[in-house]
């Protein structure tokens, strides 16, 4: 594991947990704009012939706004206890599964900064993995190989517990239900993205476990 | 995603890319992350708390026994991340979660008929820590979980009840008509209850000092939706004056006449929950009303059991959309329909078993055919009638059933589809799915089908007889019983309570303006004829001169919680007699909000809504027996916390005044002071002692002593009371148990009563809520038993004899359901005796009293239209909604005139367009007038025909009033009323919106009362002007059998011209007047000297029962 994964964790932990939290804005969509390798994850949306026709500004009222509005707050349902309870209710409440973890690591969810009812919204839980890269970070600079054992073994729990158990079913929908390229190619990069997160996890932890020696 | 995108990219397992490789992303995550988390260093120590998070179903209420201290977390608790993080607000820790503590007073909702339970939750945290009563604020209603019919739910209007408690319009203390103004002029002064009590109580006295007959006619109180069981008819009658005054005929007399033709019960009471065809006719019971929430709910509980929803109906209504058969049929021709079905079902048999469809176990016990076979005379009257061709050869069930065979016969298929314009397809559809139903279809006959149109009545005479074959009206399990077998019908009952423990006397006059001697049967009053009565000298002289003593004026007339102007036909007339002193000499409306009637008023008397005012209340919603108890939620609560009121007969209005509500009072109260200080102070009327306590001789009636009493008539609930540790002991332990409860279920699964077997206990016999005297039973040769009331020399049929038991029967003369009423001859109609309709043209002219007058026959030029205004928006209930502004906000731009597509099409008109509908009366043939409405095309709609519902188009003519002395202003009707612009010359009306509901507030944002509530009075964006006042154009169309107000209009339409706006109307009355006339002298059988009683004693009189004097009549021609 090298310091360059953590910081590209972080990088891309924060750019989908805002794509999946709320509408876009000028500055967003600058920064995708901003960096080719980050642009090549959006093919579709690099190439959408509208770049030519529209501003940025009149893209985001016209299109992606919209867009957002049917696949977040309409027609799916971007919520862990949606998918995960039988009843298919919300759980907006202290009963929600992923609140005693947050509560166990000190982290707290304002969701009033946001529009959002439940802390297991997937940009919220994408948020925290990000919360939790930068915890990595702090560990890795401190060297506190205890750190980022527990750290990692969080962050496998948190993906094969409740990320991977249905944000799948989520993105799915969403890019079948998107209209434009933008959450179309957001849903595939964050699919793509959780899984492969996985599998690094997975395969740094037990050399953590293991030899209890990174090469900092 | 188009497909070809999809391609692109290959599947997303397969595609996985190695993120973490490559070059570092120049992105900062941190900068582009929402930011929801941080760290919890600074947030305070999270405290235990009782709360739980989430409670484990949507259907959480708390438990009784913690109502009356319950803390809830405030609404932001979910977005704040609950207490498990911020712990529970308290000094420590100012921005915890904020925890209420409520009372939980439950109530009956007031809004509609339904009396749905509710609890209103009173913030009483706020005031144990202040002690000032103004904090206790009624933070929201919600449902009572223990009401066995609403079962804790409530529709919208239900939940609205606290945006009409705080209304910043709402009228804050009693109102008098300024000295010297005339009425209607807006000029107002604030009074006090007891100046009002004084003025109105010696008028009162006054009026009835004389002891005349006339005397005994000339008060008038006129009650728009009781939703309490009784008590006004006793405020009448207790001063033996008969004046009780309904709006049945304008609402429900259609439906209400043909059932009592068959059971002696005005309504129905269908078991929605067991059944497997729900056939419903117009929009009522799964759409607004009527018991509409109740209702919905039963009839929801059976579709999730398979069961399967017909609705017909012209109008694609709400139920209609979701049913699984939509009839859209031309109004008033519904009897048709029925008599299609009677027709298949007498004369064929089912293919799959080879069995007949009648169901003649049912038939032959329970219907009076052995009157008609028997009856020589009418069948002979039939035959020359054209209805049957031949006698019956004999007196058998069997010959009955041939004379069924033969008479409806030529209702074919072929006939119902033309006559009501429904496709045969449809029809054979609706005729497979009733049988399907077995013996388990329900049905409700309320509304446009059976209010809108002349024969309304008839309608439901063919209707029970298809159910009543099909053995659909026994009263079962999944069928329909009758009304009166499942309410408790008490809340005047309290006599016990006072110094007359009795019930007060029979009244020894009848009133003419109630029950005008020219339609003997209407059903109830025709109220809506009060101002054409009380106008039209002519017909006052001329049954005077035919020896009636008809009054020509009122002394008094009290609207309560009624709004007579703007709710009835023809509202011009109302306001030209209301404005008369010489017709009606003082005038009060007892109302909690500004109306259009109050407008016209002496007084206007603030009392209660739903929240605010004592009522027990019951309806038949399913086949049970209960009764809720409505209460003044914020009294309540302070009595709970050891408040006591200076005069316990007034507790109601301190009360509400201690914890700034207002001076807002409730009738209860009201009257128990008005009759005992100011009518009949010395108790020379005798009509003191009906009022007075008898715990404290002299004052009057307290609500606990009245409660005790009316209660102790409920059985079970008097038993429950006595025996509750928690009650026994107290003095007035079914009160105190009503308090905390709210709603009681009395007796539950009532099927079948008619075959109840009756018991001798202790030489008392118990039938129909009478108690009758056992060693007095003779037996008619009919079967049905007669016996002398206890402690009377009324003699009433008690039951009837069934085999070798006597049972308590129907509530019909026959104790049997009536397919013949025989005593229809005797009062001049013979020909509508039993259940019929014309089948041609010349016999329709012929049968007019029971043919539409908008049936399609009239329909001559390409723009004549049959109008339905008569359906209700669900979140709007006639004049009760519009002081709620969530009401207002949901309900606006809903009430367009629904026009079919073809039609729109034929006649150019578009989505939006305003257009002119004008009124055309085809009796007389006279034109009132026109309203300008907006058009929306749809495909919702039988073609020829147009639905506007007369819900909404409110009005005012002021937007605030200035009070002398009070230095804020009241605001009137803010949430929901346009400001209009009125003309009247005692001859033409007009109206003119000339601004909106917005701009009206904006003027007068700060609304002085109920600040806090209305911060939100910024954001009102409706202007409200969707309505037109439709009721002022249409002429009153009295039923000439019913009584009722046919609703329906013939109108012919036009794109309006530039010259109007939506909203815009003119009548011209004088015309109106003409109409109401044409209708009574041509269609009319009035009294004559062949009559000895004043109507039918079939007919139930309403509401009281009248001495033998007053129901004689000699007419001298």
């Amino acid at each position: 594991m090298k310091i360059e994964d953590i910081e590209n964790r972080i990088a891309l932990y924060g750019l989908i947990s805002r794509l999946m939290m709320m509408e876009v804005d000028k500055t967003f969509l600058e920064s995708i704009h901003s960096d080719e390798a980050i642009l090549e994850m959006f093919p579709n949306y690099r190439d959408w012939s509208r770049h030519q026709e529209l501003s940025m500004d009149m893209l985001k009222e016209k299109y992606y706004d919209v867009d957002f509005a049917n696949l977040f707050l309409m027609h799916l349902v971007p919520y862990e206890s949606f998918y995960t309870r039988e009843d298919q209710m919300i759980e907006s409440g202290g009963d929600n599964p992923v609140v005693s973890l947050y509560n166990a690591l000190d982290f707290r969810a304002e969701l009033d900064k946001v529009r959002v009812v439940s802390p297991d919204h997937i940009g919220v839980e994408l948020e925290f993995m990000f919360m939790l890269c930068q915890a990595l970070k702090k560990a890795y600079e401190a060297e506190d190989s205890e750190g980022i054992k527990e750290i990692l073994e969080i962050q496998k729990g948190f993906l094969k517990d409740h990320l991977l158990e249905w944000a799948p079913m989520f993105l799915i929908n969403m890019k079948k239900e998107s209209q434009t390229p933008l959450y179309h190619d957001g849903a595939e990069l964050v699919l793509e993205f959780l899984l492969s997160d996985y599998e690094y996890v997975t395969k740094n932890l037990p050399t953590a476990v293991e030899t209890n020696a990174f090469t900092f | 995603m188009t497909k070809s995108m999809n391609n692109k990219q290959p599947a997303f397992v397969e595609s996985r890319r190695t993120f973490l490789k490559g070059t570092a992303y120049s992105v900062a995550g941190a900068t582009l992350a929402a930011g929801v988390f941080r760290t919890i260093a600074d947030t305070p120590a999270v405290a235990e708390s009782k709360f739980t998070p989430t409670p484990k179903t949507l259907s959480f209420y708390p438990p009784l026994e913690q109502w009356d201290s319950f803390t809830e977390l405030d609404g932001h608790d979910w977005k704040r991340g609950g207490t498990l993080r911020n712990g529970v607000a308290n000094s420590d820790n100012p921005n915890g979660i904020k925890a209420t503590e409520y009372m939980l007073v439950p109530l009956i909702c007031s809004n509609c008929e339904a009396a749905c339970g509710l609890t209103g939750w009173v913030d009483i945290g706020t005031y144990k820590q202040s002690q000032d009563p103004k904090d206790l604020k009624v933070r929201k209603y919600m449902g009572n979980p223990l009401h066995p019919a609403s079962r804790g739910r409530n529709c919208a209007k239900g939940y609205a009840v606290q945006s009409q408690m705080y209304d910043p319009d709402r009228i804050p203390f009693p109102l008098k008509r300024a000295p010297g103004s005339k009425r209607g002029e807006g000029k107002w002064v604030r009074t006090t209850w007891d100046e009002a009590m004084q003025t109105i109580g010696k008028k009162m006295h006054d009026t009835l000092k004389s002891g005349d007959e006339i005397s005994k006619k000339s008060i008038m109180y006129h009650v728009g939706r009781p939703n309490e069981s009784g008590f006004g008819h006793r405020v009448l009658y207790s001063m033996g004056v008969d004046g009780h005054n309904s709006h049945s005929n304008v609402c429900s007399a259609g439906a209400r006449q043909g059932l009592t033709h068959w059971t002696g019960d005005d309504r129905p009471s269908p078991d929605w929950a067991n059944s497997k065809l729900i056939f419903l006719q117009s929009s009522h019971a799964a759409d607004a009303g009527h018991f509409f929430q109740q209702h919905a709910g039963f009839i929801a509980d059976a579709r999730k059991k398979g069961a399967k929803l017909v609705v017909m109906d012209p109008r694609m209504s709400n139920s209609a959309g979701m049913a699984d058969l939509w009839v859209p049929i031309w109004p008033g021709t519904e009897a048709a329909l029925y008599l299609y079905l009677v027709n298949r079902i007498v004369n064929e048999k089912d293919p799959k078993t080879g069995k007949d469809y009648i169901d003649h176990d049912f038939m032959k016990n329970w219907i009076n055919w052995d009157v008609l076979i028997k009856d020589k005379e009418y069948l002979a009257f039939m035959v020359s009638q054209n209805y049957i061709s031949r006698l019956p050869l004999g007196e058998t069930y069997e010959d009955f059933v041939k004379l069924l065979q033969e008479m409806y016969a030529p209702y074919t298929l072929e006939f119902a589809a033309k006559e009501c314009r429904v496709d045969a397809a449809t029809l054979s559809k609706l005729f497979d799915m009733f049988i399907e139903g077995g013996d388990k279809v329900t049905t409700y006959f309320w509304r446009a089908g059976t209010i809108g149109n002349r024969g309304g009545w008839m309608n439901v005479r063919t209707a029970v007889l298809a159910l009543a074959l099909r053995g659909c009206y026994t009263g079962d399990v999944g069928n329909n019983g009758c009304y009166g077998f499942h309410e408790i019908f008490v809340n005047a009952k309290g006599d016990a309570a006072t110094e007359a423990g009795q019930k007060p006397e029979k009244v020894d006059v009848w009133n003419e303006l109630l029950f005008p001697p020219d339609f003997p049967l209407s059903t109830n009053e025709p109220s809506y004829l009060l101002p054409h009565l009380l106008a039209d000298e002519e017909w006052q002289k001329k049954w005077i001169s035919k020896g009636l003593n008809v009054p020509q004026k009122l002394a008094v007339y009290i609207p309560r919680m009624y709004n007579p102007v703007w709710i009835n036909p023809d509202g011009f007339r109302w306001i030209e007699v209301l404005k008369r002193e010489d017709k009606m000499e003082l005038t009060f409306n007892l109302s909690p909000t500004w109306s259009e009637t109050n407008w016209y008023c002496d007084y206007i008397l603030p009392t209660g809504l739903a929240g605010e005012r004592h009522d027990q209340h019951s309806e038949a919603t399913k086949p049970a027996r209960w009764l809720g108890f409505r209460q003044p939620v914020l009294r309540v609560a302070l009595e709970k916390m050891g408040w006591k009121p200076t005069d316990p007969a007034r507790a109601t209005l301190e009360a509400h005044m201690k914890a700034g509500l207002g001076e807002v009072w409730e009738e209860i109260e009201f009257w128990a002071n008005m009759f005992v200080h100011h009518v009949d102070p010395d108790g020379s009327l005798g009509v003191k002692k009906h009022w007075a306590s008898k715990e404290d001789p002299g004052k009057p009636v307290t609500i606990p002593e009245w409660y005790q009493a009316v209660f102790d008539h409920v059985h079970h609930l008097k038993a429950a009371a006595s025996k509750d540790p928690k009650y026994a002991n107290s003095k007035y332990p079914n009160y105190e148990m009503m308090r905390d409860m709210g709603a009681w279920l009395e007796e539950d699964n009532i099927f079948k009563p008619q075959e109840r077997e009756l018991k001798n206990e202790n030489g008392v016999i118990e039938s129909m809520e009478m108690k009758f005297d056992a060693n007095t039973l003779t037996v008619e040769p009919n079967g049905v038993v007669k016996a002398k009331l206890v402690g009377s020399e009324d003699v009433k049929a008690m039951g009837l004899v069934v085999g070798d038991k006597v049972v308590e029967g129907f509530k019909s003369s026959s104790r049997k359901m009536e397919f013949f009423a025989n005593w229809m001859k005797d009062w001049k109609w013979p020909e509508y005796a039993i259940p019929i309709y014309p089948t041609t043209k010349e016999q329709r002219e012929k049968m007019v009293h029971i043919v539409s007058q908008i049936h399609h026959d009239h329909m001559q030029k390409e723009n004549d239209f049959a109008l339905n205004p008569i359906f209700r928006l669900p979140y709007n209930i006639h004049t009760r909604s519009v002081n709620s502004k969530h009401l207002m906000e949901i309900s606006q731009n809903h009430n367009p005139i629904w026009i079919a597509t073809s039609d729109a099409k034929r006649l150019n008109i578009k989505r939006g367009d305003a257009i002119k509908v004008t009124i055309a009366d085809t009796v007389s043939g006279l034109e009132s007038g026109y309203f300008i409405a907006m058009a929306v095309p749809t495909e919702g709609i039988l073609p020829g025909t147009l639905a506007c519902s007369h819900h909404a188009g409110r009005w005012k003519l002021q937007n605030a009033i200035e009070i002398p002395g009070f230095k804020e202003k009241l605001g009137v009707m803010g949430m929901g009323t346009p400001l209009y612009e009125m003309t009247m010359d005692e001859k033409e009306g007009t109206l003119e919106p000339k601004q909106g509901i917005d701009a009206g507030l904006m003027e007068r944002r700060s609304s002085w009362q109920f600040k806090e509530y209305n911060r939100d009075i910024d954001n009102i964006w409706w202007d409200g002007l969707s309505g037109s006042w439709q009721n002022a154009v249409a002429p009153t169309h009295p039923d000439p059998i019913s009584g009722a107000h046919a609703w329906h209009q013939k109108v012919s339409i036009e794109l309006a011209g530039t010259e109007h706006k939506i909203g815009d109307i003119y009548v011209n009355y004088d015309n109106n007047m003409k109409v109401y006339q044409a209708w009574r002298d041509k269609l009319a059988r009035p009294l004559d000297s062949t009559n000895t009683t004043r109507r039918p004693k079939e007919l139930k009189r309403p509401v009281w029962a009248l001495t033998d004097k007053a129901w004689s009549v000699n007419i001298t021609d």
